[in-house]
């Protein structure tokens, strides 16, 4: 045994840590200005790719916070890219959310090339990291039908994760279900919100909606370790303007 | 005093073969001129000489001397060959004269300081002008005629001494000096055939035979004239053009081309340090004239141009990324028939000189954006219905009307402010195009509504808010009344921005509260 830890001392004086196991930097993270969220996470991982999950059809706050997102990305005068499947963002929800409009490249897909929007969406995502230079990538398939989700092979997910991997940028998607399974660095489910409702009379044009309550649920976290296998849990509100 | 003389033997042929691969400079090229019916050689290079062609031959004759490559003289490629050469003295001199096609003088005198001896600026001269594609050959004198003459007559580059310059240019022929045929003839019954022969005739009686211009051409022999360089200031026009022979139906071939035009238009841009974030492409296309006779056919409508617009955000220098740019452009926008000739025209402007910091934020490299927002228009598509850009930086307009934006294809701005911070605020996801929808009042408000196969109540309605507008324009009227619902949907609550138009009474879900 003393013979072998020699040995070892004497190699590692010459190449220092090449025996040592490969221990990857912490990851940056980009916060998401949802305090709640930053609080459990640490914000979104750079270099890494995220999934938000939520059912479609209900509010959920994934585009609240993928804005809001935006918004913490475009204040370090970084650049975002939102690749929008269903060409859904509305540019004064993101301007009021305070997003910096001229940092912001947004892919309206659908457009008749003979593609469908899923490829069309990602087509323009593998440009846009080959591109590089962006702080934050996002891709919106909240809309598109969870049968096509479903279809995308992991291997997919697999490519993006690599290529991310070396990059500063954060990759972030936005589906019905946690698609790129064990390849996400982050997993997000977003469930169904509670209304809250200004009302000063029973008249109608009276009644104001004035904010949303979301819950979040951390499904998996493993740019830190050990891998946070349990699940937590998180409010937040998104008010509306002028409230 | 200095003078610089650069001279490009054979400039129809080099010009005409400025833009042809390297193998062809080798071959025996002449350069036809004249009506169709009778074209005849004007120009033609050593290769074709030693093959038996002359100048004035026909095209036929020519043709009959063996594998000679005849090419139409195009003015436009001469051109822009003598704006190459200028190019390539403007970096040693602004006094220059474009002498004649293929000849360029130069002053260089109070130069030495800066650029070296007169050797080293010759050598300098050369190098840059063989660095444009030309063959050339460089004299440096005292005076400009006998630099003019030098060049003419000796290859590569010939360094006169002051004084010696009739001494250097003795053993040139006289024709170098181009003299008028009547006075040629005269010498030649003489036997005077070279310049030194010439420079040592008695002055006085060789007036008294030839008048004033054999004077002139004796001192011109000597080396003795001087004169002022009529100054040549070409404007800053950064044209290229190509004419082919044969017209190009894919883009492939057409991209080769339109590589060596950018290539040499920016060359002559770095030369002046200058760049460009514009460029215009203008293809002539070959329609056939019986196409334009048949009115009812879709190819009457077919133009002969074919032009397309590039602008950059910042100024570049880089071909390799313009016709990357060109390519993307051309495959969204193909040319409807074969490319007959080529034009590009670049705009110059001041090139971009920015100092990066350490601490900058990650940013897209601004050219590269610029081909990565066409790839990406090439899978998304360019414009949506109402014209807008499928690609680009969104910015909402000075508008009432909802859901008003456009996208502009840069974000660029120089007053861009970062985002003020703001509390987490409620977002629209929008439906484009909005949903139709069925809804059933009650008391004013709406009770049920259906959209996308599904029939729900309605547990809460805000409004009405009326919104209106564009009243005098009767295509861009909207009038419309909003309401913000929360339905039992999917078993959970919806919120919806559901709105009825007012002119067709037709409602549709506009977007979801998300």
């Amino acid at each position: 045994m003393a013979s072998l830890a020699i040995i070892r001392s004497q190699i590692e004086s010459r190449l220092p840590g090449v025996l040592s196991p490969y221990v990857p930097p912490e990851p940056e993270m980009l916060l998401t200005g949802i305090h709640a969220l930053d609080h459990k996470t640490g914000g979104i991982p750079k270099s890494g790719l995220t999934q938000i999950c939520a059912p479609s059809g209900v509010p959920s706050g994934r585009t609240t916070l993928l804005l809001s997102l935006m918004q913490e990305v475009t204040k370090r005068e970084e650049f975002c890219a939102l690749v929008d499947a269903s060409d859904c963002l509305h540019p004064a929800s993101a301007e009021a959310a305070g997003v910096d409009m001229s940092r912001l490249l947004w892919v309206r897909c659908g457009g008749a090339t003979g593609m469908r929007s899923l490829e069309q969406a990602f087509k323009a995502a593998d440009i846009i990291v080959q591109n590089g230079g962006f702080g934050l990538i996002a891709v919106d398939l909240g809309n598109i039908q969870e049968r096509l989700t479903r279809r995308i092979p992991l291997s997919t997910w697999f490519r993006f994760a690599r290529v991310v991997e070396k990059m500063p940028t954060a990759l972030v998607f936005l589906l019905g279900h946690p698609g790129a399974q064990s390849c996400s660095a982050l997993t997000l489910h977003l469930a169904g919100g509670k209304a809250y409702w200004q009302c000063s009379q029973e008249v109608s044009h009276a009644h104001f909606l004035s904010g949303i309550e979301y819950g979040i649920e951390i499904g998996r976290a493993h740019m830190r370790k050990p891998v946070q296998s349990a699940r937590f849990n998180a409010r937040f509100t998104a008010k509306a303007v002028g409230v | 005093m200095l003078f610089g003389c650069i001279y490009a033997p054979d400039f129809p042929v080099q010009a005409a073969l400025q833009d042809s691969p390297a193998s062809f400079l080798a071959s025996a090229v002449a350069v036809l001129d004249g009506p169709e019916s009778l074209l005849k050689v004007v120009a033609c290079n050593d290769p074709a000489r030693a093959a038996g062609v002359a100048f004035g031959m026909t095209k036929l004759q020519a043709e009959s001397c063996g594998e000679i490559r005849l090419q139409k003289r195009v003015i436009e490629h001469e051109e822009s060959a003598q704006r190459a050469l200028l190019d390539c003295v403007y970096k040693f001199s602004p006094r220059m004269e474009s002498t004649a096609g293929g000849v360029v003088m130069v002053d260089l005198t109070g130069s030495s300081r800066l650029l070296g001896s007169a050797k080293e600026i010759g050598q300098a001269l050369l190098h840059e002008a063989e660095a444009a594609g030309f063959t050339v050959n460089v004299a440096m004198a005292a005076n400009p005629d006998a630099a003019l003459h030098a060049a003419r007559g000796f290859k590569a580059l010939t360094v006169i001494a002051p004084g010696k310059e009739a001494a250097t240019l003795g053993s040139l022929p006289i024709a170098v000096l181009e003299p008028p045929e009547e006075i040629s003839e005269v010498l030649f019954h003489w036997g005077i055939s070279d310049l030194q022969s010439l420079a040592s005739l008695p002055m006085v009686p060789l007036t008294e035979r030839l008048g004033q211009p054999g004077l002139h051409l004796q001192r011109l022999a000597r080396g003795e004239t001087q004169r002022e360089l009529v100054p040549a200031d070409p404007p800053l026009i950064f044209r290229e053009n190509m004419e082919l022979e044969e017209p190009v139906e894919l883009l492939e071939p057409l991209a080769f081309l339109l590589n060596r035009l950018l290539e040499q238009a920016m060359y002559r841009l770095r030369e002046r340090s200058l760049a460009t974030d514009h460029v215009e492409l203008e293809l002539t296309l070959e329609v056939h004239p019986e196409q334009h006779l048949q009115a009812d056919s879709p190819a009457a409508t077919v133009t002969s141009q074919h032009q397309r617009t590039l602008k950059l955000p910042v100024p570049t220098q880089d071909a390799r990324n313009l016709l990357k740019l060109l390519q993307l452009e051309l495959n969204a926008h193909p040319p409807v028939a074969p490319v007959r000739k080529i034009a590009i025209e670049v705009f110059p402007v001041r090139s971009r000189s920015i100092q990066a910091g350490l601490f900058q934020p990650l940013a897209p490299e601004p050219v590269k954006l610029e081909i990565t927002m066409a790839r990406l228009r090439s899978v998304v598509g360019g414009e949506d219905a109402q014209g807008r850009e499928r690609v680009g930086f969104a910015q909402t307009l000075d508008s009432h009307r909802p859901d008003s934006f456009a996208v502009l294809p840069s974000g660029f701005t120089a007053d861009a402010q970062p985002a003020s911070r703001r509390t987490c605020q409620l977002a629209l996801r929008m439906f484009r195009p909005p949903l139709a929808a069925r809804v059933t009042m009650r008391e004013g408000s709406p009770a049920t509504i259906s959209f996308e196969r599904t029939r729900t109540r309605v547990t809460r309605a805000g409004g009405p808010w009326r919104t209106t507008g564009a009243w005098w324009d009767q295509r861009g009227e909207w009038q419309r009344d909003e309401w913000d619902l929360e339905l039992n949907y999917a078993g959970s609550v919806g919120l919806y921005r559901v709105f009825q138009d007012l002119l067709s009474g037709q409602w549709f879900v506009e977007g979801m509260y998300d």
